[in-house]
C-alpha cells in the first residue's frame, strides 16, 4: 500500500518529493491558536470533498469519536453558509447510528480504529484523523503538528476506494507528504 | 557661372525626388499605422494574457488561502512563473496581508514600454463558497510587446526597403519613358542649331502630348529647310551674277582679278610658268556704228564662245572691258613661245561672225602675250606687260 501510496503521490506532485511541499498551515502565537488552526483547516478539507448526494450546502454531521489530540474544540471552520454539527459518539454509535457524513478519529484503540476503518470502505465518508502522523491506519486525512505550524497529509489510497471526490488542487497540497513519509 | 544664377537641375532627379518622398511618406504612413494597430493588438492580448495568469493563479492558490499555507501558494503559483510577460505576483490573504511573492528573475527589457502598457498590476479576488478569502495580483512586463515591436521593427523596415527599392525601379522606368522621347527631341533641335542639319527629324514617339511636340518641330523644320535651300539658291545667283558679265556669261574683272591672284600664288608655290593673254577686238567701235548695238553684242557673244572653245578646261578667260578679253593658260610647257600662242587665239577667232542682220563679219583681233615669271612677278607687271604687247600688234595691224 505505501509503494502504490508513494506512486500515485508521485503522479500527483512529480519533482517536489523531497521537499516537504504538504500543507503547512501557519499557527498564530496565542493560547486558542492551535484550536483556530485546526478547525479552519478541518473547514478547509471538507469543503474541498463532494458527497455523492450531490447536495453541495446540505448540513453535514461530523461524528467524534476517540479523543482528539491536538485540541479539545473541534467546530470545523467553514466560510460562507454551510455548516458542520459536530456530534461525539463512541465506534460502535457511528457504525450503528449512521448518518455520520464525516467520521473524525482521535486516539483511540487500534482494533476499533480498525474495524471503523474496515466499516468505512465504500460508504460516503470521511475520514479524518489527528493521532496517525504518518498516515498509514487508512483515514483519508490525517493532521500532525509540525515544527513550523499544523500540517495535512492524505491518503490516496483511502480516497480513490471510496465515493467521495476530493478536489485534485487538495490531493495536491497533501499528496506530497502523505507519499514520501 | 555666377552665384546669382539659378541652379537647375534634371527632369529626372526631379521625378526621382518627388516620386521618393511621396513612397517614403507613403510606406511610413502605412507602417506606422500598421505598428500602431499591432501594438494596440497586443496591448489587448497582453491584458487578456495577464487576465487568465490571473484566473490560473487564483484557481491555485484557493486551496492554499484555505489552509493559509505559503508553500502551497507557492506551488499553486508556478505555472504562472513560466508564462512570459510577467514580472511580478502577489498573493494577499482576507485580511490584506501578502501570503507569497514572486519577482521574475529576468529583466523587464523595456521598463518605459510596462510602465505605459501595465501601470498598475491586474488585480482579481479569489472567491471561495462566494467569499472572499484573498486576493491575487499580477503585473505584467514589456517581454511580449517588445519582441512584437522588434519584430514590427524589422519586417517594417524590411517592406519600406523593399516598396522603396521597387517604387525606385518603377519611377526610373516612369522617368525613361518621359525623358527618352523628350532628350529625343532635344538632340534633334540641338543637332539643328549646332550643324545646321536641317534633314534631322524628330521619330514617332509613344507618348501623345511629345508626339505632338515633336512634330510642331518636325513642321518647323520642313519650313526652316525650304527657307534654308531657297536662301542657297538665291545667294548663289547672286554670287554668279556679282562676278560674271550679263552679256556673255563670262567671269567680269573682279572675278579675274581674283582668278590671277590665285594662279599668281600657285604659280609662286609650284614653281610653274603660265601666261596670261590680252585680247581687243579690232574696229569694234565701226561694227557698233555701222551696223547697231544689237551687231555688237552679236560679235562679243560669238567672240567669248570662240574663245571658250579654244581653251582647255583649265584654262580661264574673262571679259574686263567693252571689247576686251583676258585669258589665263596656265599651265604651259616651258617650250611653248607666246608668240604661237597668240597664233592659235586670232586662228580660233578667225571665222565671220554671223550678225542678226543676215551679214557675217569678218573681226580681227589685236593679242598681246605675258609670261609668268618671264614678264613679271606680280599682278600689276603681267597686266602692263600683256597690255603693251596688245598695243604694239594693234599698231602693226594699222600700220
Amino acid at each position: 500500500m505505501l509503494a502504490s501510496l508513494f506512486l500515485i503521490g508521485a503522479v500527483f506532485a512529480t519533482p517536489q518529493m523531497s521537499v516537504q511541499a504538504a500543507s503547512q498551515t501557519i499557527v498564530e502565537n496565542s493560547s486558542d491558536g492551535m484550536t483556530r488552526a485546526v478547525n479552519r483547516m478541518l473547514g478547509g478539507i471538507i469543503t474541498y470533498v463532494r458527497w455523492p448526494d450531490g447536495r453541495a450546502a446540505a448540513p453535514r454531521t461530523m461524528c467524534l469519536v476517540g479523543t482528539p489530540r491536538l485540541t479539545a474544540s473541534i467546530a470545523p471552520d467553514i466560510p460562507g453558509e454551510r455548516r458542520v454539527i459536530v456530534r461525539r459518539t463512541t465506534a460502535g454509535g457511528a457504525m450503528t447510528g449512521g448518518g455520520c457524513d464525516i467520521l473524525f478519529l482521535g486516539r483511540m484503540p487500534g482494533d476499533e480504529r480498525r474495524r471503523l476503518i474496515e466499516w468505512v470502505r465504500g460508504e460516503p465518508t470521511l475520514t479524518i484523523t489527528d493521532d496517525d502522523p504518518a498516515c498509514r491506519t487508512g483515514a483519508m486525512f490525517c493532521l500532525a503538528r509540525k515544527p513550523a505550524g499544523l500540517s495535512f497529509s492524505v491518503n490516496l489510497d483511502a480516497i480513490g476506494r471510496g465515493p467521495l471526490r476530493v478536489d485534485p488542487r487538495v490531493l495536491k497540497i497533501g499528496g506530497a507528504d502523505g507519499g514520501a513519509s | 557661372m555666377t552665384d546669382r544664377a539659378p541652379r537647375r537641375t534634371t527632369l529626372q532627379k526631379l521625378l526621382s525626388r518627388f516620386h521618393f518622398g511621396i513612397t517614403l511618406f507613403a510606406v511610413a504612413l502605412s507602417g506606422i499605422t500598421i505598428l500602431l494597430a499591432g501594438i494596440t493588438a497586443m496591448r489587448g492580448y497582453a491584458d487578456r494574457n495577464i487576465e487568465l495568469a490571473a484566473q490560473l493563479g487564483a484557481y491555485g492558490v484557493e486551496p492554499a488561502l484555505v489552509f493559509n499555507d505559503p508553500q502551497a501558494a507557492r506551488e499553486g503559483l508556478k505555472p504562472l512563473m513560466k508564462i512570459p510577460g510577467i514580472a511580478h505576483l502577489r498573493v494577499l490573504d482576507d485580511r490584506g496581508h501578502p501570503l507569497v511573492e514572486w519577482r521574475s528573475p529576468t529583466e523587464d527589457p523595456a521598463p518605459v514600454l510596462t510602465r505605459i502598457f501595465f501601470p498598475e498590476p491586474f488585480a482579481m479576488t479569489v472567491r471561495r463558497n462566494g467569499s472572499a478569502i484573498g486576493t491575487i495580483e499580477v503585473w505584467g512586463d514589456s517581454t511580449t510587446l517588445t519582441d512584437y515591436v522588434r519584430i514590427g521593427m524589422l519586417a517594417g523596415l524590411a517592406c519600406l526597403l523593399i516598396t522603396a527599392l521597387g517604387t525606385i525601379a518603377l519611377a526610373r522606368r516612369f522617368e525613361y519613358e518621359l525623358v527618352k522621347p523628350l532628350n529625343e527631341i532635344a538632340t534633334v533641335a540641338h543637332d539643328v542649331r549646332l550643324h545646321r542639319r536641317f534633314d534631322k527629324r524628330v521619330t514617332s514617339l509613344s507618348i501623345a502630348e511629345l508626339d505632338r511636340l515633336g512634330g510642331d518641330i518636325n513642321a518647323l523644320l520642313d519650313e526652316l529647310e525650304g527657307w534654308q535651300g531657297h536662301m542657297e539658291d538665291e545667294r548663289a545667283v547672286l554670287a554668279h551674277r556679282a562676278a560674271h558679265d550679263p552679256l556673255t556669261t563670262m567671269p567680269n574683272r573682279s572675278a579675274f582679278d581674283e582668278q590671277l591672284k590665285r594662279r599668281l600664288e600657285a604659280a609662286a608655290q609650284q614653281h610653274h610658268r603660265f601666261a596670261l593673254l590680252f585680247i581687243d577686238v579690232d574696229n569694234f567701235k565701226a561694227v557698233n556704228d555701222g551696223f547697231g548695238h544689237a551687231a555688237g553684242d552679236a560679235v562679243l557673244v560669238a567672240m567669248a564662245t570662240q574663245i571658250k572653245a579654244a581653251l582647255r578646261s583649265g584654262d580661264f578667260a574673262a571679259r574686263i572691258g567693252g571689247d576686251e578679253f583676258v585669258v589665263i593658260i596656265d599651265p604651259i610647257d616651258p617650250t611653248v613661245l607666246p608668240a604661237a600662242l597668240v597664233e592659235r587665239i586670232r586662228a580660233s577667232v578667225a571665222e565671220p561672225i554671223a550678225l542678226p542682220g543676215g551679214q557675217h563679219h569678218g573681226t580681227a583681233i589685236s593679242v598681246g602675250a605675258a609670261l609668268y615669271p618671264d614678264d613679271g612677278r606680280d599682278a600689276a607687271a603681267l597686266l602692263t606687260a600683256a597690255d603693251a604687247a596688245m598695243y604694239a600688234d594693234k599698231l602693226r595691224h594699222r600700220s
